[in-house]
């Protein structure tokens, strides 16, 4: 008898274990998420809170804007700090934010500030801000504003070097001189709609603080009370949702808005673990706007995107096949257009991304949008390979002088001209990445029905990014994404061709994966970067097209890399459940950006409660 | 002076075997996820460095291959290359150093989530998982049980309706009860929440809107294991009361015409054993997370912290999390090892071989 007491008295103290330990959750969470806010609100009624979903996918663990990578809402967004400019992608118009003016010169891009940008402590946002912003990026390599340097000769204010600062004023013109070899202002450009400015008297006095240390200073959280300019302040986070609250004294309200405030108090953004979370939460009405990939949106009940039949969504980037042309015969263009011309692009638009794409057209440049002007469907004609074509496919290969052994229909194996087997070539791809995984297979079976000797290969996904950067692939999945800026097409011809970083595999390159073009290789064709050299220089529409149809024709001809589909950088998802009057097609006042990503931070100002 | 106290050497055999047994994990959990060829820089470096050119780049993953002490620095503190390729430290210099540090709370810096400490990830996470499971195993386990004796010991209509329930409801995986029932009571009728922990709009805190808030969105993660873990504690203990009350002990109690009360007592003693056992390790293992539960309903656990460290190989949060597993669990065998010596005389005598 008195034994038996023992497991039952062991069972008491974990039954009374048991609401000790559902209270023990609720101590440590809002401390881990608190921002030191002490009237940090502790509920958000839903009627004046925005969900937002799809731009974070882990615990925070940094909001410091200058690390490299930082949580919702910091990265790419303009809700805490704010750029100088912002693009417009549907009119590819620059747009005042800080910086209310700026002129392209030859050698110069020159900003003005407005006068009444301030940072939220009531203190302006003054050219030594933004001089001491990018000057960080000239000191310290690893930072985000770095890489503009290497088309910047300095960054300075006139009017402090003139002496005509007013007294009691501080300098507004910032001058961006250009590195005068290159004469490229488009990266600039790029910077401006990028690069978030920080305030100086707040920074600095920190990274004095860790010594000047880059290292020590981004390990800092930013996460209590970090002085922005932005109309939203971080006000809580935890492993569950990160909340920021509206600044109803920002200095944009009375700029850009005649006095009023954007619409919703808080804008939040759960952290779910996965797309189906996300959906789910849309349909429920517990997500407003997402920005994650919804397959079907058509049967969702409830939600919307920014066209109300395919392809629903606004490409903006193409996913695409790499060769690396060091390996054997994927060196010969012949066999790249060949693989470009086996693949059957229908499949992939209907079956691997839902419908979410136009028809694919040959070469880099979008066939629609602002990038059609320089697209040309008659060379695409003449010169492309994207199109389904195995007779196509097979002339190449005979061109190239390749035979392809056949066995019931079934392919064996392919020969080169001296009637050498060819090793089998295997496609790389994240494994359980299921768009790209289908992608891959279709990409397979049209490749091997048109006689090459191609597998797929899905691999860890941290494999694969090692892989990806040192040239550890025959071909391999990988979409590469220029940020919406001014410098597209060309930035994205600089990510598939750039040959300034060439090294040979094992070494990392983050441009021009499948190493094309090697400047020390006798077949190097240097028209590819003479052209990338002359087209940010050239100011003519007319020549500009020119130069653009002969780098398409180009890229159609080597067929560096193999494109796929179209798709858009970010999702755009919405329903008006608890608010209403987002942008759509129909009605385009504002681009399908997530609210308070980039431009689509107006949004927020243009919203209404729908009850 | 040992031979004096058998069960006092009973504990400190075991405790001996327990910390070889503990040295051996904590050196596989090191080693294991590190023998792969990934490098969980690239990672990184794959969203962090796309934009940058070359060399600052390469200026940034020095500054994290040294942050995480994965590559031989020289005097100056430079990451030494070979052919542009950094050299990497040797793994067991590695582990000499995470020992160190291990030894004086240090767990190390995530990778993923830099510069998060490994401590802090865990510390968020763990609450959520013991909130999920501390309950429903323990209630789970206690419900089970008592079924599985009341139907052994009923029998007839009782044990024949609940047999098969107990059956079916311990042979469903988790993720289907899981996903059937989000797709049921979540998105179909909406009477419960699908995804969360509880309402967005609430922050953590002590108030009543918050914990019933919680309670709300606690129903379908709690019921779909709940109910897996009642069905097979049933079968358990069902058939270990049948086993008993067919032994020669009973019949012969049975025969002496001892009360019903006491014969079932002396039943469920010795057929509450092996389930004992099994709720400790339960306990014990339970640290490591619900990952399937957690996964479905979006449940921020220490099941998805290990998972996404183990996608990214995000060594310190693996290895950190597995620490936390391996303690835990040798710690539950630990105490049921000696609880169940102190309960069953006979375990006691086979294991320390008193007299």
């Amino acid at each position: 008898m008195e034994t038996i007491r023992l497991p039952s008295a062991l069972l008491a103290a974990l039954l009374f274990a048991t609401p000790l330990a559902s209270c023990k959750k609720h101590k440590p969470v809002p401390a881990a998420g608190q921002t030191g806010d002490k009237a940090a609100p502790t509920s958000f009624a839903r009627n004046e809170t925005l969900y937002v979903g799809g731009r974070q996918w882990g615990e925070p663990s940094t909001f410091n804007p200058l690390a490299g990578w930082q949580d919702w809402p910091v990265n790419s967004m303009n809700l805490i700090y704010e750029t100088l400019l912002m693009y417009e992608p549907l009119k590819g118009e620059l747009v005042p934010l800080l910086a209310e003016s700026h002129t392209i010169k030859e050698d110069s891009v020159e900003v003005v500030l407005n006068a009444e940008a301030k940072w939220n402590d009531g203190k302006p946002v003054t050219g030594a801000d933004v001089k001491y912003t990018f000057d960080l990026g000239k000191k310290y390599k690893t930072l985000l504003q770095s890489p503009v340097w290497s088309y910047l000769k300095d960054v300075t204010l006139p009017e402090e070097a003139e002496g005509k600062v007013p007294a009691g004023s501080y300098a507004r013109r910032v001058l961006f001189t250009l590195d005068p070899e290159k004469k490229n202002a488009l990266p600039v450009l790029d910077a401006c709609v990028e690069i978030r400015i920080v305030p100086k008297h707040a920074i600095e006095p920190m990274l004095t603080a860790a010594k000047d240390n880059i290292d020590e200073f981004l390990k800092l959280k930013f996460d209590k009370n970090p002085l922005g300019s932005g109309p939203y302040s971080l006000v809580s986070y935890n492993s569950e949702k990160i909340v920021t609250a509206r600044n109803d004294n920002y200095w944009g309200n009375k700029v850009f808005f005649g006095g009023k405030l954007a619409a919703p108090k808080y804008v939040a953004h759960p952290i779910y673990k996965s797309n189906d979370h996300f959906s789910v939460g849309l349909q429920q009405g517990n997500i407003d706007v997402s920005a994650s990939f919804i397959p079907r949106i058509q049967e969702k009940k409830g939600v919307k995107a920014w066209y109300d039949k395919e392809p629903f969504f606004v490409s903006t980037s193409i996913p695409m096949l790499w060769p690396n042309v060091l390996h054997g015969h994927l060196a010969d263009p012949h066999v790249r257009r060949a693989m470009a011309f086996a693949i059957n692009y229908k499949d992939i638009r209907e079956l691997a991304v839902s419908g979410y794409s136009d028809p694919l057209e040959s070469g880099l440049v979008l066939p629609f949008g602002l990038e059609k002007k320089f697209f040309s469907a008659e060379d695409a004609k003449e010169f492309g390979a994207s199109r389904f074509d195995v007779e196509a496919a097979k002339a190449e290969l005979k061109a190239g002088g390749y035979t392809s052994v056949f066995k019931d229909g079934e392919l064996v194996e392919m020969r080169d001209k001296s009637g050498k087997k060819l090793p089998t070539v295997y496609i790389k791809s994240p494994t359980g990445w299921t768009d790209w995984e289908s992608i891959v297979r279709i990409a397979v079976k049209g490749m091997r029905a048109a006689g090459i000797d191609a597998r797929e290969r899905f691999v860890d996904a941290s494999l694969f990014w090692t892989a990806l950067q040192t040239g550890d692939f025959d071909l391999i999945m990988n979409t590469p994404t220029p940020p919406p800026s001014p410098s597209k097409p060309w930035s994205r011809f600089d990510l598939v061709v750039n040959t300034a970083d060439w090294v040979p595999e094992g070494q990392k390159m983050y441009k021009n994966m499948g190493r094309f073009n090697n400047p020390k290789d006798p077949a190097y064709v240097a028209r590819f970067d003479e052209l990338m050299k002359q087209i940010p220089q050239i100011k003519d529409e007319a020549e500009l097209i020119k130069a653009y149809r002969e780098l398409n024709v180009l890229y159609m001809k080597h067929q560096p890399t193999i494109p796929l589909v179209y798709r858009a950088d970010q999702f755009y998802e919405f329903t008006e459940k608890v608010w209403k009057g987002f942008p759509t097609s129909a009605n385009p006042f504002l681009p399908p950006q997530m609210p308070g990503d980039r431009f689509g931070t107006r949004i927020l100002w243009q919203i209404t409660p729908a009850k | 002076m040992l031979r004096r106290h058998p069960t006092l050497k009973h504990v400190l055999g075991r405790a001996g075997w327990y910390f070889i047994t503990f040295l051996v994990a904590v050196t596989i959990n090191f080693f294991l996820p590190r023998l792969g060829d990934a490098n969980p820089v690239d990672a990184i470096m794959a969203r962090a460095g796309g934009n940058l050119d070359a060399s600052s780049a390469r200026e940034k993953e020095d500054a994290y291959l040294r942050e995480f002490g994965l590559v031989e620095t020289d005097d100056q503190g430079k990451v030494i290359r070979e052919n542009g390729i950094p050299v990497k430290t040797p793994l067991v210099t590695q582990f000499v150093s995470y020992l160190g540090m291990s030894l004086t709370g240090d767990l190390g810096t995530s990778i993923l989530q830099y510069p998060k400490p490994v401590g802090e990830i865990i510390s968020n996470a763990l609450p959520w998982t013991l909130t999920l499971q501390l309950p429903t195993i323990v209630l789970g386990w206690l419900i089970g049980n008592l079924l599985g004796a009341l139907a052994a010991y009923k029998r007839g209509v009782f044990d024949r309706a609940l047999y098969p329930l107990a059956l079916l409801a311990s042979a469903i995986p988790a993720f289907c009860v899981g996903i059937l029932m989000v797709y049921v009571f979540g998105i179909k009728l909406e009477w419960f929440p699908a995804v969360g922990g509880y309402d967005p709009g609430q922050v953590p805190e002590v108030s009543w809107a918050f914990l019933s808030s919680a309670a709300y969105y606690y129903v379908l993660p709690f019921l779909s294991i709940f109910l897996i873990v009642v069905g097979g504690q049933a079968i358990g203990m069902r058939s270990m009361c049948i086993y008993e009350l067919g032994t020669d002990y009973i019949k012969y109690a049975k025969l002496l015409g001892i009360r019903e009360n006491k014969i079932l007592l002396y039943t469920f003693r010795n057929a509450m054993l092996p389930q004992l056992t099994g709720l400790a390790l339960a306990l014990g293992a339970m640290v490591g997370g619900a990952l399937i539960t957690e996964m479905i309903f979006s449940y921020p656990g220490l099941g998805m912290a290990i998972l996404t460290a183990i996608q990214g190989n995000d060594y310190p949060v693996i290895t950190g999390c597995t620490l936390l597993v391996t303690v835990t669990v040798l710690l539950a065998n630990f105490v049921v090892d000696i609880l169940v010596g102190l309960l069953d005389p006979r375990i006691r005598v086979a294991q320390g071989g008193s007299k």
